[in-house]
């Protein structure tokens, strides 16, 4: 006995033509106007920057010299209360060096003029 | 009977009770604190000018402290009249504007407006002007610029 075979076949008028072109649209704004912006972007905030930079220098100037209209007289109030305690320690060194022969009383032990400030005190 | 202590161990820093001798004149010390100071360090700058770089010069000339004793007390003496003329004459706008730098770290920037305010009284009743030595010709001083980047983060 016969079969009644049913070929598979192609839809009428073929099948459709295989899309194998790249199909890429262009999306958004070109990449000439990413590129310009992102360095427009780039070039203000490198001008921000600048002048903060510009500015902190500025304060830092001006905080420096608010310490240094202070020097004087820091120092002149220091120098006072340093002259005080100076002589004082002198006076105990007399004191307690009476009985000793030819000694002088705050010689310094180099040989040499210029002003130290005492390396050491007496805690008593 | 005195026993030795050593100092980095002791219980309370040493205090020295001997009085300055009484050769040495007597001078007030200012006693203000540091806000204060801050914000009158400019008018200090201004009105004593003299009497600093005398004492600066002097100081160059010899450590010593015994050295420059005169000439740090006519710097301690300028300063006081300064601070009592300044509490005279602008006493609300000077505490304004110390007040606010004990509240911001002792900075300048956060604190223009309180400045400007004591910088304009200064100027109309004392004629002192704040200037920061060394500012570029032409250029606006830092503490007068209207929108600075730096000042401060809450409005």
């Amino acid at each position: 006995m016969s079969t009644h075979f049913r070929q598979d076949m192609p839809p009428v008028g073929g099948f459709e033509a295989v899309r194998y072109k790249r199909n890429l649209p262009l999306r958004g704004p070109s990449g000439l106007a990413i590129l310009g912006g992102v360095t427009a972007l780039c070039a203000y905030g490198f001008y921000r920057v600048g002048m903060g930079n510009i500015e902190k220098r500025e304060l830092q100037r001006e905080k420096i010299w608010s310490r240094i209209h202070l020097v004087p007289l820091l120092l002149a109030e220091g120098d006072r209360d340093a002259y005080r305690r100076e002589r004082a320690a002198l006076a105990r060194e007399q004191e307690i060096m009476k009985d000793v022969k030819d000694w002088e009383v705050g010689k310094s032990v180099y040989n040499n003029p210029r002003y130290r400030s005492p390396e050491w005190i007496v805690v008593l | 009977m005195n026993s030795f202590h050593p100092g980095e161990s002791s219980s309370h820093p040493f205090r020295e009770p001997a009085p300055l001798p009484s050769s040495i004149p007597k001078v007030n010390e200012l006693g203000a604190t540091s806000a204060p100071l801050k914000s009158a360090a400019f008018f200090i700058g201004a009105y004593c000018k003299e009497f600093n770089e005398d004492f600066m010069l002097c100081k160059a000339e010899n450590r010593d402290p015994a050295h420059c004793l005169k000439e740090g007390r006519r710097v301690t003496r300028c300063a006081t009249d300064l601070i009592s003329k300044m509490r005279e004459n602008c006493l609300q706008q000077f505490e304004a504007h110390w007040n606010c730098l004990e509240l911001n770290n002792q900075e300048y920037p956060p604190c223009r407006k309180p400045e400007r305010v004591l910088n304009k009284c200064m100027f109309e009743k004392l004629g002192l002007v704040k200037s920061i030595p060394g500012t570029t010709p032409g250029q606006t001083p830092i503490h007068e610029v209207e929108n600075p980047l730096y000042g401060r983060m809450q409005k």
